[in-house]
């Protein structure tokens, strides 16, 4: 190429090369970016109530999804006390049960046996219920006994198939299994997680409508500049891009007043929590959010924030049409 | 560089703005464009700059049928045609720097080169001293003259005016057109619409004149 035509190209200047264009697209974000977060500054405390507003959107769904994320260690811990108990036959004498534990110890999906002869299942029974004097009376013991039996895989359906199993062996009178709390605990479980996940959407279409609202004002308070940009050439991109920052900046510490809020309330929390758990006998504690916690909910919230942005403005340039 | 073909323009289906319109404007002309307020020279501006698009027939610009630009490819269009506005359209939020800037900021220019350009246009139109101002501590006749270097700028090859004078006394509209045959001398084509005939008179340019939205006469410089 000549030099003529090169210093014909710089007299014209109509069109940029491609890496200045490019430059020049990633300087305007950078404009854009502080010039929102200066706007946002400048009307600190509207600002700040825009962000609560947020915050208190995403308290509720992120405290909820905490607690259920604490019921499922609880969850967890209470599957290792899943057991059955296999009541032998009357007649076993104390020598076939301990014959007859060796067997279950050896059949597939047994983890632990612990065999309760009828003399301490009678002394268990008396000190559970305190009914020394009534049972007493009994001319016998007329309790089986029995064996506790914790299984390999503590979940419902492989515990059933397990008692399947064990019932038809010889000296088995009955085998009994207390699922019904566990699987009454697990659909609970279930529940809360899809309460916790309506209350997530829900709550996220607050977060867009605080967000979308606040933009539209914005949009409509620089309605002048948008009309002037469009005539003399910017595209919807460039336009957009302002709102979209000031979306993102509200989103952002919209989610770290949430992130305060929660670690505030965790440790308000937290005394009454593990005193109650203790009256339990649980070790349960509510767990923190954490860095990977924290970092997904202001990921969310400022995702969340563009996104509101991005709907409000789009919906308000087909709008805006210069004059 | 604009040629109209039989084009019309109708509001609502019953209002006609423009009706019929034919005529070419070669490259580097400067025409004026007249006729009595709701003539119609503000639509026939309108659809130049493509905010609106015409109901019948075509307009070609730099060869190019407008009608038939996509709409992701409007804005670049409009940024090869200088626009001049009779309120000017400033903004008032940003110092006069700042206003001729936006061309340039739009386009994604170096900011070197664009201040270069910025105070090029300022020095051209005599403003350069006052680029830290604010568009409301200049007076009218200041504010349009921002207005036309933010239209030139980006150094556009069509250069458009609505009413450029329209708020401006005769000795401050005289100023206003010199500048405007400045940027004709150098080959931008120019087209001003406005309807202070005793001045257009004065600087013998070519005039079309529309009434009732038709073209009534359409004069050669003399």
């Amino acid at each position: 190429m000549s030099r003529d035509t090169s210093t014909r190209r710089g007299a014209r200047a109509q069109r940029p090369s491609s890496g200045g264009r490019w430059r020049g697209w990633l300087r305007h974000h950078r404009a854009m970016a502080l010039d929102s977060a200066r706007r946002l500054l400048r009307h600190s405390l509207s600002s700040l109530l825009t962000m609560l507003a947020i915050a208190i959107a995403l308290v509720l769904p992120a405290g909820l999804w905490l607690t259920l994320d604490g019921a499922r260690l609880l969850d967890a811990e209470l599957d290792e006390s899943a057991t059955l108990t296999v009541y032998l036959q009357e007649r076993v004498g104390d020598a076939e049960a301990g014959r007859i534990v060796e067997a279950l110890a050896a059949h597939d999906g047994v983890a632990d046996t612990r065999l309760i002869t009828a003399d301490e299942g009678m002394a268990e029974f008396q000190q559970a219920l305190g009914l020394e004097d009534a049972l007493a009376r009994l001319p016998g013991n007329p309790l089986p006994a029995s064996v506790v039996i914790r299984p390999d895989d503590p979940s419902p359906a492989a515990v059933k198939r397990l008692a399947g199993g064990l019932e038809d062996m010889a000296g088995v009178e009955e085998v009994r299994l207390d699922l019904a709390w566990l699987e009454r605990l697990g659909q609970l479980a279930e529940l809360g997680r899809r309460v916790g996940l309506g209350l997530a959407v829900l709550f996220g279409l607050g977060v867009l409508l605080v967000v979308g609202n606040t933009v539209r004002l914005a949009v409509e308070n620089r309605r002048q500049e948008i009309e002037v940009v469009t005539l003399i050439g910017a595209t919807h991109a460039f336009v957009r891009r302002p709102f979209l920052y000031s979306g993102a900046w509200y989103g952002l510490g919209g989610g770290a007043l949430a992130c305060l809020l929660l670690t505030l309330g965790g440790n308000w929390l937290a005394t009454p929590i593990a005193a109650l758990a203790a009256s339990y006998g649980a070790g349960f504690t509510l767990p923190g959010l954490g860095f990977a916690g924290s970092a997904i909910l202001l990921g969310c919230s400022t995702l969340l924030g563009w996104l509101g942005a991005w709907i409000a403005v789009s919906r308000h340039l087909a709008q805006i049409r210069p004059r | 560089m604009i040629a109209f073909e039989h084009v019309g323009k109708r509001y609502g289906g019953r209002f006609e703005a423009l009706a019929n319109l034919d005529f070419r404007v070669r490259r580097g002309e400067m025409v004026f464009l007249t006729g009595h307020s709701g003539a119609g020279k503000s639509s026939l501006l309108r659809l130049l700059m493509r905010l609106e698009r015409p109901s019948r027939g075509r307009i070609l610009v730099a060869g190019h049928d407008i009608d038939r630009l996509h709409h992701s490819q409007v804005p670049f269009y409009r940024r090869q045609i200088g626009v001049v506005f009779q309120d000017h359209q400033l903004l008032f939020d940003r110092s006069i720097y700042h206003n001729v800037a936006l061309p340039l900021e739009i386009q994604g220019a170096e900011p070197r080169e664009a201040a270069r350009r910025v105070r090029a246009a300022l020095d051209k139109v005599g403003l350069l001293h006052r680029e830290k101002a604010l568009p409301i501590e200049l007076s009218g006749g200041e504010q349009q003259r921002v207005g036309i270097a933010r239209a030139v700028v980006n150094k556009p090859s069509l250069l458009l005016a609505d009413e450029p004078t329209g708020n401006l006394d005769p000795q401050l509209s005289a100023d206003i057109m010199r500048l405007f045959e400045d940027f004709h001398r150098i080959g931008t084509t120019v087209m001003i619409a406005s309807h202070d005939l005793a001045l257009i008179a004065r600087l013998r340019h070519r005039t079309l004149r529309l009434s009732e939205g038709r073209l009534v006469a359409d004069e050669e410089a003399s």
